[in-house]
């Protein structure tokens, strides 16, 4: 039976696509953790970008916990499209961040409600995919 | 190529109905529309619409990763099988 089942694993599968798929990384507590966290930080910060000075504040607590979750991703193995993702959450993240840089001219509460839109959108799919690898 | 004919695009994308693409082809359009109602800068747009090329290659990675996780389930599934026999 172990032979039969190794052949048909051999012969139906790319050797690379097996490979990969059997020593993909496992689930990760802290991975998991944070990526939770920019998904409600987003919510609850979208809410507050009528707000200029709390939305200032909000912006850059945001971007340092995508930059804090794109360093975790960089360096797990094995883990090129999760780094991918997380680097590119990373940077619609550090744009809102950086509209606010110049405090006389704020960005407008329609481009920071959808900067978290799209942040939270993001960290829900990331979210989905982090939550199902194998435990 | 001009703006309608690219908001009709989306719109058809939209209205195909394959999610989450035709969602995300929705939010475009109402980015677009909010734009020229002049709720944002032509920078802010930019930067916007840029996210949306970030938020599809984001789809497109989790994607691979989530068959990845599909396959990983059927080997170890096979492996017990096998292993049980």
């Amino acid at each position: 039976m172990k032979t039969l089942v190794a052949c048909v694993l051999v012969f139906l599968l790319p050797g690379c696509a097996l490979y990969d798929a059997y020593m993909q990384t496992g689930f990760d507590n802290n991975e998991y953790l944070l990526i939770t966290q920019i998904r409600v930080d987003a919510q609850a910060y979208r809410r507050q970008c009528g707000n200029h000075l709390f939305a200032a504040a909000n912006s850059q607590a945001i971007a340092n916990k995508t930059d804090l979750f794109e360093k975790y991703s960089q360096r797990i193995p094995r883990n090129d499209q999760g780094y991918r993702a997380s680097r590119s959450l990373n940077e619609i993240a550090q744009g809102l961040a950086s509209s606010y840089a110049d405090a006389n001219q704020p960005p407008s509460a329609v481009f920071c409600r959808l900067k978290y839109t799209s942040i939270e959108n993001s960290a829900a799919v990331i979210q989905t995919v982090v939550g199902d690898r194998p435990r | 190529m001009t703006l309608t004919h690219l908001q009709q695009q989306l719109a058809d994308i939209a209205g195909q109905g394959t999610q989450p693409f035709a969602g995300f082809a929705q939010q475009i359009n109402d980015i677009v529309a909010q734009a020229q109602a002049g709720e944002m800068t032509a920078a802010e747009t930019t930067e916007i619409l840029a996210d949306a090329q970030r938020q599809l290659s984001i789809l497109e990675d989790m994607s691979e990763l989530r068959l990845k996780e599909q396959l990983n389930i059927i080997l170890t599934g096979l492996i017990t099988l096998a292993a049980a026999v």
